[in-house]
């Protein structure tokens, strides 16, 4: 009964706060098959972690720092006669084109080129998270999370402007 | 110019609505905790159980040879391999619930990977070469099982025997530790690559405090001097 409950709980509290999924899903993802399995790989952890929460701090804050651990800690597996280095280059899925901007598609491509803990900063950033916040996410101090993101920034702008 | 083409960016990104939009139905929600976790820990966790039941069969298989062979040569080795498979499935079970998991109640991505890592370069890669005896372990039950099948017996045997036996079984192990491990550390540097991406962030923001302190010092060294330079032609001037 109990566990209904809390199965009940979770569930609600996902459908309500899934737009962060959506969000580090498509910041992680090259592809909508491993924008899938994020999201399958996301939600199953966060359901792991659900007893732990109790509510101290905000729904949303702890959904954050189990969805970026999670999609962080993903790894890809070894493949035989594929040069594991060369990871592949993503694409913007067309089917998504009609749900996103311009800029948004923009961005996409750009973030996409940076690595897993400056997307996770970028992404953070975006969601006008506080620099005490991020450096608490990641583990950090609040000047090194300042430093990392004068520099991330840079490097978007770049990106941007040879995309452009 | 360049800063507030980001900050529009940003705009964009608080103001689309496609995030929003998109949602997940709640039977999809329910599919996916009905799926398998795809995570490192899990996989990890897989090798661990496969080889469990690989060792328990060659452990079976050789308990069937303790009755059939009865010579005391044969009851040493497969009284030796049976025990060594005991220990070995023992390590194995001890470390599937070691297994660090990507979820835990206080998730800082730092101390996660840094938690794992540890415990994948650190503990997990004993149990690789204890999975890798399996190889070994798996040709000396065939070994005896051709002996078996063939004379019904283990022949007495030469010093080049128990050397190509020997080597067939060591290369058995390498080649088995050789692949597990490289599997192992493909998986485990893309973990370290993002610990290195933390790491070396801080290792350069402390040379850039400490380029910036170097050059406080540096200032309050020439304005010292300065003075003293000052406060000696001033005494020369006017003495």
């Amino acid at each position: 009964m109990k566990h209904d409950r809390t199965h009940g709980q979770f569930l609600d509290l996902i459908h309500k706060h899934q737009s962060i999924i959506h969000k580090i899903c498509f910041v992680y993802c090259k592809n909508s098959a491993d924008r899938e399995d994020l999201q399958q790989e996301i939600i199953l952890q966060l359901w792991k972690s659900f007893p732990s929460f109790h509510g101290k701090a905000a729904f949303s804050t702890w959904m954050y720092r189990v969805a970026l651990n999670t999609a962080i800690n993903q790894t890809r597996r070894p493949r035989l006669f594929i040069d594991s280095s060369s990871s592949p280059e993503p694409f913007y899925d067309p089917s998504d084109a009609y749900m996103h901007s311009e800029e948004i598609r923009i961005l996409y491509k750009a973030i996409s080129k940076l690595k897993k803990i400056e997307k996770a900063i970028m992404l953070l950033w975006l969601e006008e998270k506080s620099y005490e916040e991020i450096a608490e996410l990641i583990g950090i101090t609040a000047k090194h999370v300042s430093v990392k993101l004068v520099r991330v920034r840079a490097r978007l702008t770049e990106i941007i402007s040879n995309l452009n | 110019m360049k800063s507030i083409d980001l900050d529009s960016l940003k705009k964009a990104w608080k103001n689309e609505g496609s995030f929003e939009d998109r949602r997940l139905s709640e039977a999809e929600i329910e599919n996916y905790l009905r799926n398998k976790s795809r995570d490192i820990s899990r996989l990890f966790r897989k090798g661990l159980i496969f080889d469990i039941v690989l060792k328990s069969i060659i452990g079976v298989s050789l308990m069937g040879l303790f009755f059939l062979l009865k010579s005391n040569l044969s009851f040493a080795i497969i009284s030796f391999a049976i025990l060594l498979i005991l220990w070995a499935i023992r390590y194995q079970w001890l470390m599937i619930s070691r297994i660090p998991e990507t979820s835990s109640p206080d998730p800082v991505i730092k101390t996660t990977l840094e938690r794992k890592i540890t415990f994948y370069r650190r503990r997990y890669i004993n149990s690789l070469y204890v999975g890798a005896l399996s190889n070994s372990l798996f040709i000396l039950a065939g070994i005896l099982y051709y002996f078996y099948f063939k004379y019904g017996e283990i022949r007495p045997l030469q010093w080049d025997d128990y050397l190509v036996f020997g080597i067939t079984m060591i290369l058995g192990f390498a080649l088995g530790a050789y692949d597990q491990i490289a599997q192992h550390s493909f998986q485990v540097k893309q973990l370290e690559s993002s610990l290195q991406e933390i790491d070396e962030n801080l290792m350069s923001t402390l040379s850039l405090r400490d380029q910036r302190n170097r050059k406080r010092r540096l200032i309050l060294a020439f304005v010292l001097v300065l003075i003293c330079g000052l406060l000696l032609l001033t005494y020369l001037i006017f003495r």
